[in-house]
């Protein structure tokens, strides 16, 4: 049995496999097939201050090894997430990821200001790719990454800030400094690749708003790329995640520096994905004689 | 509504996958332990091929409890079902069941009218399933594009105390739609209630005619939608809720909703 814990800065995730944002909801439905209480932790659907509606269906296509989503960060609001999901979820003793959206700098400001205390960290969205006149814009030059941090951050005296890094950039070394610098305490990334589907009998896109987020297994080379250059960029933890539907794809992660991963879309393809995938890392660590999962961490050898 | 039973994740055995009409299979599974289902109830499957990474979801025509054999019907007309329909005897595929909420009838309904429209007679088939011991007396209205898409629907005509089999060119039954069907016969059939499930302009069809002619018969449809997780956690099936500001989930607050709750 080896040792899975992993500390990210000061928080404990019993394991280093935590649910990805806009999958998996607040864990309640996935709960129902399985104790999440066996998770390393959850990074709840995007939240705002305000209910959104999110975008026209349909939201969701497929293609080879991927898929497309644009839900365009529809959740219930802030409020009513600490009113009838926090309690559930701290019930589960996993790590709490309040994922944060906003359109405007005071937006992000205001809902870390609520969220300061009451969650175990803050994942700070500011690359959701369905969302015009926001996230994404935040997310795209290093100035703004660090002008966002830097507010997010600042209305945030108890919990970790945990940056989240679009992948539709030029630099993600620029990038993930950008945030470093703006006082984010962590990383994570890759948020969804923009895409587009076109319907050929209609002659129009397949999606309302034109693009949409690829994810799924097919986009993990280019995630572990990523992840790989955000962990030699800075000095802060790192969660990686794209792609990853078994233990042997998050340890491609690890090595490359992740101090934990993400699992999104494998949790379409399969329920119990995550559970799968902490058992595995399991055996595979057992099996290659590693006795804590951290010695992994940035593990790879380039020679 | 409540959830009968507990959604699971199950590794499922196909027994038999055969085209029943153009384009349309029947597939029967085998799980590995027994469920409790209701009629109107889906499962999602998984397509049997690593690179489609959305599971299908498929309404449950039949289930039998013994031999623990659930029913579906699909029809091509994707990538993903055309890969399914390729699927074997004797191969597994992973799925998750039971979901949604189901199709309901009180005690004080006695006579239901059920009206399906091309693969969504296959929900109601459920219906008929379920009940077909009760005291609950069926009149089904079902529409087909014509003789050849019929088929399955024949098996279970008996259960139904009139069963009106449409089709758009005549030829099989009458010519016309189930709906105006169901509004010809109203007076005789005098439904307590009112099921339904079909493609999108039948059902606004039918909403429209019950508004029309002011009826206020309790009618329920069971609506699809594009699906991510399909349990209720991704919010990507959704529809709006009729004169509010939110959504409705179709994979876990429906699939089967009130007519008048939801936007057609």
């Amino acid at each position: 049995m080896a040792k899975l814990n992993v500390n990210i800065c000061g928080v404990n995730f019993k394991n280093p496999v935590i649910a990805a944002s806009g999958t998996f909801g607040f864990g309640k439905e996935f709960d129902e097939i399985y104790d999440i209480s066996c998770l390393g932790g959850i990074s709840t659907k995007g939240l705002t201050l305000e209910p959104r509606l999110g975008n026209p269906t349909p939201r969701i296509a497929e293609a080879h090894g991927v898929i497309l989503n644009s839900v365009g960060l529809q959740n219930p609001g802030v409020d009513v997430f600490l009113r009838d999901d926090l309690d559930f979820l701290k019930s589960k003793h996993i790590a709490i990821v309040a994922n944060v959206a906003g359109r405007t700098l005071e937006d992000y400001e205001g809902i870390c200001a609520r969220l300061d205390g009451l969650v175990d960290m803050i994942e700070l969205n500011i690359s959701c790719p369905n969302v015009r006149c926001g996230g994404m814009a935040f997310g795209i030059r290093p100035e703004s990454v660090k002008e966002a941090t830097r507010v997010a951050k600042s209305a945030l005296k108890h919990t970790p800030l945990m940056v989240k890094l679009s992948p539709n950039v030029e630099s993600i070394p620029a990038n993930a400094r950008a945030a470093e610098e703006g006082g984010a305490d962590a990383l994570s990334l890759i948020n969804t690749l923009n895409g587009m589907v076109i319907d050929i009998e209609r002659r129009r896109p397949f999606f309302a708003n034109v693009t949409a987020g690829v994810s799924g297994a097919g986009i993990r080379p280019i995630a572990v790329r990523m992840v790989w250059e955000a962990c030699n960029a800075v000095g802060i933890p790192v969660m990686g995640m794209g792609g990853i539907t078994c233990a042997e794809d998050a340890l491609q992660f690890i090595l490359a520096g992740a101090a934990a991963v993400q699992v999104g879309t494998a949790n379409f393809s399969d329920t119990l994905a995550m559970p799968k995938i902490i058992e595995g890392l399991n055996s595979w660590l057992d099996a290659h004689g590693v006795a804590d999962v951290n010695e992994l961490r940035g593990a790879l050898q380039l020679d | 509504m409540q959830v009968c039973g507990f959604m699971k994740e199950l590794a499922v055995k196909v027994c038999t996958n055969e085209q029943i009409a153009p384009g349309i299979y029947e597939l029967d599974l085998a799980l590995p332990e027994e469920i409790d289902f209701r009629c109107g109830q889906f499962l999602n499957l998984s397509v049997g091929d690593g690179a489609h990474l959305l599971r299908r979801p498929f309404a449950v025509m039949s289930y039998d409890r013994v031999s623990r054999t659930v029913c579906v019907c699909y029809q091509v007309k994707g990538e993903g079902t055309r890969l399914l329909s390729r699927v074997k005897e004797g191969d597994a595929l992973a799925c998750v069941l039971p979901l949604g909420n189901g199709f309901r009838i009180a005690e004080e309904q006695k006579r239901v009218a059920l009206i399906g429209g091309g693969v969504g007679v296959f929900p109601l088939l459920s219906v008929l399933q379920e009940y077909h011991e009760s005291d609950k007396h069926f009149r089904s209205y079902m529409g087909f594009r014509s003789a050849k898409f019929v088929s399955t629907f024949g098996k279970y005509d008996h259960r139904s105390d009139a069963a009106f089999i449409m089709t758009d060119d005549g030829s099989f039954g009458e010519k016309g739609t189930a709906v105006s069907k169901f509004f010809e016969d109203f007076e005789e059939a005098r439904p307590d209630l009112i099921l339904s499930c079909g493609p999108t302009p039948m059902l606004r069809a039918l909403k429209a005619g019950l508004a029309e002619r002011k009826i206020e018969t309790p009618c329920f449809v069971s609506l699809e939608e594009r699906m991510g997780c399909g349990i209720g956690a991704c919010l990507v099936c959704v529809c709006k809720k009729s004169g509010s500001e939110e959504n409705a989930r179709v994979c876990k607050d429906g699939p089967v909703f009130d007519i008048n709750e939801v936007e057609i």
